[in-house]
């Protein structure tokens, strides 16, 4: 067992790893949620190296990481629905369960024939995949029953030698974030079923649904990050609407946490906007706008509100409904729009759906 | 010294003349009817268009005080916090009216203003109040919520602030929540005065006695969530309860956190001043407060200094000007997160 560290000699690095799992070898690998057990999933040798490592009896499926929809598709059969999950949500913390192709060894697969799929939002494992050109298992690195690890030391610590030895290589990226491990989506009957709560929990390929303000961090979060692959040729901003105490302003803190905000983002209804330099971020400013006093057309011209959203900003725009169809319009235009829309359900859950301008 | 107050940190285009502490004139946009004067360059409808009046306001400000441009000595604007294109407005008039007629210019920090607010006197320099320190202020608007220790005039320290909403936004925002439009925090004051403040249970903002912080946010949402599926003729029929009730709430939380600090820091005077220190409730409040701790309160002489105003302004810049912190006319920029 070596342990090697993905900080150094990166390219170096993956290609020993690539090696390793093309031979048949269990390594450990750092993803998006915890560390995981990556192992060839066609290999039927390497399968059951990485079933004696887990202790997992037969029948329960591994889930497996691709790189992409159309990898997804070799090995599931994708209806439409389940199409748009992957459109939504991936890549994301989410497994989406669907009935396999079949093409994969013994014990991968569930009983019932289905199979797990994930696609991390993880640069490390997309880039692995790419250069297996096959995709990887993506069970997280603990004994069945355990819980997950998010360093490498804690995973290693309690192992017994002969588990030791049944690992080839182990890649360290030091101590992961605690995210939870992927939310596990039941997508083979027509109607979603969730199996495992992660950090997010969805309602359908649009819509995420939140039990705390810290689960709406997550969410703000998550769609952040599918944000920035908008790209930077026009303005990003989140128009954030529903009812009053649902946690638009949560959300939008999150969002300005995330971009590095240091100071107190406080509500801007009375000042209209708060406006945040950034400095360690792919944007130049982070606009936090409450159009909740704007009521009239005038109001909007007298703030030159549309010359703000030029590239290399990010907004968040709570009460856009009082801005009226036409500016709505426009603005969805000239930038790269994100609707997200707040639901109440209960005293502590809210349904959060969004849609993104593709 | 005559000091020419510029203030255009949000709604209202407001300009002032000070001769030191004493207001010869104060005017404020939505007070005067500039649509008439003016021949309707400004229509009724717009809130912000300061570019259109900041010129009409300032001059009816000299024209009140009896001055002209010449006759004054230093230029006082507010540079921040505020909205950052109404704060550029006032700062850009400030700095040409500065350059063209060679003034001296200070930029201002709104929230100082507002401190001030409790040491302006009318032209006869009336109340005569002594600066008493250490003072502990709270300042209570649409968009601060702010505890502050003043050491001296300049050296604050703010030690106790809203960390979502601020209280005067909560109370606008429950008068909308009730059918009553925005803002409607005077329409809560004149409701609660015929309402049972203990008729609807509301929760305690931030229990923990150590923290001096504040959170409106979460009294707003549990208000809503209570009312949501009430019939209309049910919120109709408690309207003056439900005011009464989440003022008090407000209120309540104000005041517990201020105690707090008052135990804390153990200022020797009390200063109250904002919007919401125009309602005569916790005006009345904070005197018992006072009372309680054996301490003198200032609030602002006038009911008008509570609100966002030039006057106050210039009298921050006015000590600041004692204290040599001028400004540059050519390189003054607005700073809309300014704090203090």
């Amino acid at each position: 067992m070596f342990i090697l560290d993905i900080s150094k000699n990166y390219n170096q690095v993956l290609r020993r790893v690539a090696a390793s799992i093309s031979a048949g070898n269990l390594v450990i690998f750092p993803s998006d949620t915890v560390y995981i057990l990556a192992v060839d999933p066609t290999n039927q040798k390497a399968v059951n190296t990485l079933l004696s490592f887990k202790n997992r009896w037969t029948g329960k499926a591994i889930s497996i990481a691709v790189s992409d929809i159309d990898m997804a598709q070799k090995y599931v059969d994708l209806s439409t629905d389940t199409k748009n999950l992957y459109q939504n949500l991936l890549p994301g913390p989410f497994t989406i369960v669907s009935p396999g192709r079949h093409r994969v060894a013994t014990g991968i697969e569930a009983e019932n024939g289905t199979l797990g799929i994930r696609i991390p939002d993880s640069k490390y494992i997309f880039d692995l995949i790419k250069l297996l050109g096959k995709p990887i298992t993506a069970t997280s690195a603990n004994l069945t029953g355990r819980t997950p690890h998010y360093s490498v030391s804690s995973f290693l610590k309690p192992l017994s030698l002969k588990k030791k030895n049944l690992i080839d290589l182990v890649i360290d990226a030091g101590k992961l974030p605690k995210n939870k491990p992927s939310t596990v989506i039941d997508a083979v009957g027509s109607e979603i079923k969730i199996l495992r709560r992660g950090d997010l929990i969805t309602g359908s390929s649009q819509t995420l649904i939140s039990k705390s303000e810290s689960e709406t961090g997550k969410i703000a979060e998550f769609l952040l990050k599918k944000a920035l692959k908008l790209g930077h040729n026009k303005a990003i901003i989140f128009s954030l609407s529903g009812d009053l105490g649902c946690g638009k302003t949560v959300f939008s803190r999150s969002i300005g946490k995330k971009l590095g905000i240091i100071q107190k983002i406080i509500s801007p209804t009375f000042v209209i906007y708060n406006q945040y330099p950034l400095v360690n971020s792919s944007f130049k400013t982070f606009y936090h706008f409450d159009l909740y006093r704007l009521t009239n057309h005038f109001e909007y011209q007298e703030i030159k509100f549309l010359d703000h959203f030029i590239p290399w900003t990010l907004s968040c725009l709570e009460w856009p409904e009082n801005m009226g169809t036409d500016l709505f319009e426009k603005l969805k235009k000239s930038t790269h729009l994100i609707a997200v829309n707040f639901t109440y359900l209960d005293q502590n859950t809210r349904q959060i759906s969004f849609s993104f301008p593709y | 010294m005559y000091i020419l107050g510029i203030e255009t940190s949000c709604d209202d285009t407001c300009a002032a003349v000070l001769k030191d502490s004493q207001i010869l004139s104060n005017i404020i946009s939505s007070q005067i009817n500039l649509h008439q004067k003016w021949g309707g360059v400004v229509p009724d409808i717009a809130k912000r268009a300061h570019q259109e009046r900041i010129t009409p306001v300032i001059e009816t400000a000299l024209n009140r005080a009896k001055l002209t441009i010449k006759d004054i000595d230093l230029i006082a604007v507010t540079r921040g916090p505020g909205l950052a294109i109404a704060l550029g407005v006032g700062v850009n008039t400030a700095k040409s009216l500065a350059l063209q007629s060679h003034k001296k210019i200070v930029a201002v920090n709104h929230v100082e203003g507002h401190l001030m607010a409790n040491f302006l006197t009318n032209s006869h320099g009336l109340p005569r109040r002594p600066f008493i320190f250490p003072a502990l202020a709270l300042t209570v608007s649409g968009g601060h919520t702010k505890i502050i220790l003043i050491k001296e005039i300049g050296d604050y320290q703010v030690i106790g602030e809203t960390l979502d909403d601020a209280a005067g936004e909560a109370l606008d925002k429950s008068a909308k929540l009730l059918g009553l439009g925005y803002p409607g925090g005077p329409v809560i004051e004149r409701l609660s005065q015929t309402g049972d403040s203990t008729f609807l249970k509301l929760p305690t903002p931030i229990p923990d006695k150590k923290i001096l912080d504040y959170s409106f946010s979460g009294l707003k949402t549990a208000f809503y969530y209570q009312i949501k599926d009430w019939p209309k003729d049910k919120v109709n029929k408690h309207l003056a309860d439900l005011a009464a009730s989440f003022q008090l709430a407000v209120f309540d939380t104000l005041l517990r956190k201020y105690a707090l600090a008052i135990e804390k820091y153990h200022p020797a005077c009390l200063l109250l001043s904002g919007g919401v220190a125009a309602n005569l409730i916790l005006r009345r409040s904070m005197r018992s407060l006072a009372k309680k701790y054996k301490l003198p309160i200032y609030l602002p002489f006038k009911k008008e200094l509570n609100t966002d105003n030039a006057a106050m302004i210039a009298l921050a810049g006015f000590y600041q000007a004692k204290r040599n912190n001028f400004a540059n006319p050519h390189t003054l920029d607005i700073d809309s997160r300014a704090e203090l």
